[in-house]
């Protein structure tokens, strides 16, 4: 009896060891959440659940930038009526409708929004083919088809998301008959699907380049001679057909083909190794050089194996160059961080998928004023203002061959490769195919056996898409909301909820008239009213429902220079380096110096 | 990112560290066995001052005898004897330059990944060089690597574990608490963050293992220091006037020798673990230095399709591992006596 | 021994504090941007800035330690900075799965190496014994990622097609989700109640949840996925325990009283069975406890190898995409859990071996 007094009184004390550990605290930490954490676990996801949305409730039907445009690219998004809003922009838009048929620009109920305070991080209500069920966390989704779909409803029951992260388990778990589908199958394993007839390689079109790149700030490479020595003393040939997967290509240009006005211009140059050292003992470096490569070790579609190119990259400066390259293995968030800021001393390794079928989002990102390359390129920027401007493209033509010229001489980069990927389903699993932009299109999918499953890399962070960055979420988003427009099978932007939103002359004002008769998952109607909830909700950071998983809103930001009636960032060291690194295509060469002092001085 | 490797451990550093290290744990719960069994040696035989200092001699010949008597401890002499040599001569005995890109050579007609044949014992990595080759020399980093963490590890531990001992008081808990806090950690995660705060270097590794298993040789000499202090010879020669430093070097060290070398042998084996750990992690040599734990991280995905890849370089972790251990197995039943009658 | 239970206690409260430290400072130290990882290579400089802010990150250390101090006091974790949500809700979410698989691999670990340090020690020297300790070092020297690779190409891809295959991956086979048990009673919880979040703390424990409703299918299911990694983790436990019985009992069948027995004509079987077991596995005891603390370590890497969403690699993918507070947090429950199961070791240890008290 004493044993077992003694033995209660150390497991009590154990217990308040663990108590202070939070043990006791879930409810209370539940209850002070916002109402958006409410629901948890199982009882997720029923959308028929929701309350049934007030008729004739006021909603904003209008939204718009207090302070003027600033540097933003909309002024304002207005519901006309009930199936009409018009998006005023501050500066015309070629990429408009690409963009907005992102997923992240979906659509959802204007009261469900409220309701969750502008977090719907776990259910999403939207109008797509599927409904989500339930969010099984840790292990699986499951979606339900659409019985009220307004498009063509799926030819099957139940769809089921699972995620793993190696590319030999994805295709394991097809191969097994667990899942009909996995993405991004990595080359190696190619052969393993080849020789299993049950299995087919589905090829992934998305456009993408990986290049190795500058930064000019930093000698030797402030030389241009240096860098057109490297531009052609890579054997880019030798790397794409020995370490990328079949369907690689090598770039004649930065952007790739499939992007219109993509690859104009003269081609890049050819590979020739006695050039190149020649160029590189006039520009003073007869005997090469020491530098050091930086790469983060992440798997993309464009850089599938980051390690094996970067010794390969490595191996090649040596031999062909002289150069004697260290190799710097940092960590990913790291990485971007001083990619992004220009800090990074030599040559880094890093590539880019695209976001929208358009031509800006190769370059604009990239040269319009960006610091990663070090001082940007005064010519390129100018170039590159002009094609933004341009709403035709057939006008804007001759402005990106200009720009690709320009390219080709300054070299901030070396384009190596455009990256082909492929996704593995089930021989079985009819109509599948896989599209340039966005996650598969499961609901034209014909699978033999309910439920199908579809394999990923990971788990969605969470499904509020406005404020997720990551393909896995998006996927997942994909399958029940919906935009004004959506990519097809080609990748084309074409209408999904809006009927059609076409320009005025000059491409500024957008007025989209919408489909009607569409419900939401909750039985609500679709109307102009949800359209403008939405994009205030992700765009307005003064919205009471701005609110989202971190708030950060990337795609909001990033796509459309920037949230509305975001506060005034205080006028501190860092706001500095803000207001230069976020300059976008607009604005002038003039300032452009300025952004290379910045990285200097934050260096201090 | 991907996962770590040979970090099995909240408590201990590797799996045969972690092993060692609590069974140090252990000793320290049943009354310091080790320590208790070689000074039971003095007390049963009511020693003389001079047949003590003969002792260690023949404890010495007595102990070799016995562990050449085992199988399994002379397998692991002879595993480590080995790989030694094949650290030594690395460069005469690799076929191939270990960081030579084969497929490059003009006229040979070999592709990256090429499964294991007469040329290529053991294949071709990634980057189409000579895995044997890498492997031979991954010996040369693995070996000297993890010897000198655990020699530092024994040098900082044991003078800490000393200095407790010895002064006792509010020295010994400040200090063995401080040894508690770092045992009372994952030791992976521990060791991750003190290399990502040094940098990826190889020495960084050394410094990163070191620190994590230190606390178990200072809780080993602390425990030889206290189990003498309470012996009466020593009493007697400190009324006598000997000095601090001829105690702790003519009764303290001797009697310490024995776990501190059996602890350390195996902490050779947890410490090429741990470092090999790191270096999958990417904390540790950078590309395209041969380095095991590296070479498996690059390679790991290929299980399926390039497994000659992803089993060679684990095995030779595990050849060398294993030779360590049962090195120190041998080492210590043949210097605890008291598992021979 | 309530003295001795104090003392160890108060040596308890210093060595947890210094983890709460360490926790807090060496995430860090270690620098990396959260935000880039949390946000996605297109964040900006701006938004990052803000992101700092929203987080706190932008504080001095020493205050954000001391409101981490504060906040932990009264129970709160924290909120991941990916998942917005709670660190005590994602940890309660991702326990039942360690803590299931590192049960099953301690049971295993116990189950087969207790016999296996009997039988070595009970022939000593001869085959069976070299055998044993050879298979014990074995075990004890292979990186466990590279064991559970090793386990899931023989079992999953070499052995795929014979009634051997076992899944390398998962907790269930896809579309296979057991019901929670209290569904299957019938019975409904509401979301904030305590017992609520017990329940479904309760039903995320597959086996358990599927043996009490009965859900036979799901159950075997879920004994099958976690045979490849229950097997990996218990290696090297396993391994450890063979040999510290093994020793334990060499010990103790090398002491007097058991030598009485034997030379009073007791047969060998009998005095290990009778006198020497007993007291040799008081030190297996320890050991066996020591081990949890380990095995929940050990379950990062398994996990990671067999893609289940334990606590393990919410930890791996939290230090990948600097979530602070999810490596904090569940940083300090693994250490507690160490701290706290070495305690009740020790405690348990002083009972019944009164010498240690006295030390």
């Amino acid at each position: 009896m004493r044993t077992r007094r003694r033995l209660s009184a150390v497991l009590l004390v154990g217990a308040l060891v663990l108590a202070a550990c939070g043990g006791g605290d879930e409810t209370e930490t539940a209850d002070s959440e916002s109402p958006a954490a409410a629901p948890t676990g199982s009882d997720t996801g029923s959308g028929s659940e929701a309350p049934p949305p007030a008729s004739g409730e006021a909603e904003t039907t209008m939204v718009a930038n207090e302070a003027g445009c600033g540097d933003n690219k909309v002024e304002s998004i207005e519901a006309t009526s009930d199936t009409e809003v018009v998006f005023t922009l501050c500066s015309p838009d070629p990429a408009f409708l690409q963009k907005i048929a992102f997923v992240v620009f979906a659509i959802q109920p204007s009261e469900y929004l409220a309701e969750t305070g502008g977090a719907p991080l776990e259910a999403p209500v939207g109008t797509g083919p599927f409904v989500l069920e339930n969010w099984n966390r840790g292990s699986e989704i499951t979606f339900t088809r659409n019985q009220d779909y307004w498009g063509e409803a799926p030819a099957f029951e139940t769809l089921v998301f699972r995620w793993a992260e190696e590319s030999a388990q994805r295709i394991t778990e097809v191969q097994s008959g667990n899942a009909q589908y996995g993405t991004n199958i990595s080359a190696p394993d190619y052969e393993l699907v080849n020789a299993d007839d049950n299995l087919v390689l589905l090829e992934d079109l998305n456009p993408n380049v990986f290049y190795m790149g500058f930064t000019n700030t930093f000698e030797p490479f402030d030389n241009p001679d240096v860098r057109r020595a490297i531009a052609m003393g890579i054997d880019r040939q030798r790397i794409v057909d020995t370490y990328y997967p079949e369907g690689s290509e090598v770039p004649d240009f930065f952007t790739p083909c499939q992007i219109e006005n993509g690859c104009v211009g003269d081609p890049w140059y050819d590979f020739d190794p006695e050039a190149a050292q020649a160029l590189l003992a006039d520009a003073g470096y007869p005997d090469g050089f020491d530098t050091t490569i930086h790469l983060r070790d992440v798997f993309r579609v464009y850089l599938p194996e980051p390690q094996t190119v970067a010794q390969e990259i490595q191996t090649q400066l040596a031999e062909n160059l002289n150069i004697n390259a260290e190799i710097n293995v940092m960590e990913s968030g790291a990485f971007i961080g001083e990619v992004s800021e220009g800090n990074l001393d030599g040559i880094h390794l890093l590539g880019w998928g695209a976001d929208y079928p358009h031509v800006t989002n190769f370059l604009d990102y990239h040269f319009a004023g960006n610091v990663q390359f070090g001082d940007p390129y005064p010519d390129i920027v100018s170039a590159l203002a002009e094609g933004a401007a341009e709403v035709d493209p057939a006008a804007a033509e001759p402005i990106y061959e200009e720009v690709n010229n320009l390219i080709r001489d300054e070299v901030p980069m070396v384009p190596i490769a455009h990256g082909a990927a492929a996704d593995v389903a089930s021989a079985s699993l009819g109509n599948a195919s896989v599209p340039p932009f966005g996650a598969p299109q499961f609901k034209t999918f014909q699978p033999e056996a309910d439920p199908l499953v579809f394999v990923q890399n990971a788990e969605p962070i969470s499904l509020y898409c406005s404020d997720e960055s990551d393909g896995e979420s998006l996927s997942a988003c994909e399958q029940v909301l919906e935009g004004l427009y959506q990519y097809d099978a080609e990748g084309n932007a074409v209408p999904a909820l809006a009927e059609e939103c076409a320009p005025n002359e000059d491409g500024t004002v957008w007025t989209c008239s919408l489909r009607e008769g569409v419900t939401f998952h909750d039985g609500s109607d679709f109307d102009a009213g949800d359209v403008v909830a939405t994009w205030a909700a992700g765009m307005d950071a003064s919205s009471p429902l701005h609110t989202g998983n971190t708030g950060g809103f990337e795609y909001y930001t990033y796509l459309w220079g920037g949230l509305m009636n975001a506060p005034a960032v205080e006028p501190t060291e860092g706001a500095t380096e803000t207001a230069t690194s976020t300059e976008t295509g607009s604005e002038t060469t003039s300032e452009a110096p300025t952004g290379s002092e910045t990285p200097t001085e934050s260096e201090s | 990112m991907g996962a770590g490797s040979g970090g099995e451990q909240a408590g201990g550093p590797g799996g045969a560290d972690s092993l060692a290290s609590q069974e140090a744990a252990q000793q320290r719960r049943t009354g310091d066995s080790v320590t208790r069994r070689s000074t039971g040696l003095a007390e049963g035989d009511e020693p003389s001052d001079d047949e003590l200092l003969d002792e260690p001699l023949s404890v010495w010949r007595l102990a070799m005898r016995r562990f050449f008597r085992r199988k399994l401890g002379v397998l692991g002499l002879a595993i480590v004897t080995l790989l030694a040599l094949v650290a030594l001569t690395a460069p005469i005995i690799a076929p191939y330059d270990p960081i030579q890109q084969l497929d490059r050579v003009e006229g040979t007609d070999v592709a990256r990944r090429d499964a294991p044949s007469a040329e290529h014992l053991l294949g071709l990595d990634s980057n189409a060089r000579d895995q044997l080759s890498r492997i031979i020399y991954g010996a040369r980093l693995s070996l000297p690597l993890g010897v000198s963490i655990v020699l530092a590890a024994i040098i900082v531990g044991a003078s800490i574990g000393a200095i407790a001992g010895f002064f006792g008081g509010w020295l010994d808990t400040i200090l063995m608490r401080l040894m508690d806090v770092i045992l009372g950690f994952p030791a992976l995660v521990l060791a991750i963050a003190i290399a990502y705060v040094l940098g990826n270097a190889i020495q960084n590794v050394l410094i990163a293992v070191a620190v994590v298993t230190l606390p178990q040789y200072a809780r080993v000499m602390r425990a030889s220091v206290l189990s003498i202090k309470e012996v009466d010879f020593v009493a007697a020669s400190e009324a006598l006037g000997a000095s601090s430093w001829r105690m702790l070097r003519t009764r303290i060290l001797p009697n310490a020798l024995t776990p501190l070398i059996v602890l350390g042998t195996l902490g050779i084996a947890g410490a090429i673990l741990e470092a090999a750990a790191l270096s999958f992690l990417g904390l540790g040599a950078q590309p395209p230095t041969p380095e095991w734990g590296s070479m498996l991280a690059q390679e790991y995905t290929l299980i399926r399709t390039y497994p000659h890849l992803v089993i060679y370089p684990g095995l030779a972790i595990m050849v060398t591992v294993l030779g360590f251990n049962l090195l120190g197995d041998g080492l210590r039943d043949a210097l605890d006596p008291s598992l021979n009658e | 021994m309530i003295g001795y239970a104090l003392k160890r206690i108060s040596t308890a409260i210093p060595v947890l504090f210094g983890v709460v430290v360490a926790v807090f400072l060496l995430p860090r130290v270690v620098g990396g941007d959260p935000c880039r990882s949390v946000l996605g290579p297109r964040a900006t400089a701006a938004s990052c800035q803000q992101f700092a802010e929203a987080n706190g990150l932008d504080q001095p250390v020493l205050q954000q330690f001391l409101t981490y101090i504060g906040n932990i006091f009264r129970g709160d974790f924290g909120e991941s900075i990916k998942f917005s949500r709670p660190v005590m809700e994602v940890l309660f979410e991702r326990l039942p799965l360690t803590a299931e698989l590192a049960l099953s691999a301690l049971l295993l670990a116990i189950a087969v190496g207790i016999p296996l340090g009997v039988a070595a020690a009970r022939w000593h020297n001869s085959p069976v014994d070299v055998a044993t300790m050879a298979f014990a070092n074995v075990g004890v020297s292979m990186p466990i990622f590279w064991l559970g690779l090793m386990l899931s190409y023989l079992f999953a891809v070499v052995l795929g097609d014979t009634w051997l295959a076992l899944p390398p991956t998962g907790r269930f086979s896809a579309g296979l989700s057991p019901q929670p048990f209290y569904e299957v009673w019938g019975w409904t919880i509401t979301d904030t109640s305590v017992g609520g979040g017990l329940l479904r703390f309760m039903s995320r424990f597959a086996i358990f949840n599927t043996v009490v409703s009965g859900q036979w299918t799901e159950l075997k299911d879920a004994l099958q996925h976690l045979v490849l990694p229950t097997v990996a983790l218990s290696t090297i436990p396993m391994a450890v325990i063979a040999r510290m019985t093994r020793s334990s009992l060499l010990d103790v069948l090398g002491q007097d009283y058991v030598r009485t027995a034997a030379a009073k004509g007791a047969r060998q079987p009998r005095v290990i069975r009778r006198h020497a077991l007993r007291n040799a596995l008081l030190p297996v005891v320890t050991i066996i406890g020591l081990q949890l603390g380990a095995l929940l370590g050990g379950a990062v890497l398994t996990e990671t190898i067999f893609s289940l969403a334990g606590i393990g690699t919410a930890l791996f993918d939290a230090i990948d995409t600097r979530d602070f507070p999810i490596v904090q947090g569940f940083t300090l429950f693994i250490a507690s859990t160490y701290v706290v199961v070495n305690l009740l070791v020790d405690l348990s240890y002083g009972y019944l071996d009164p010498r240690v008290r006295l030390q």
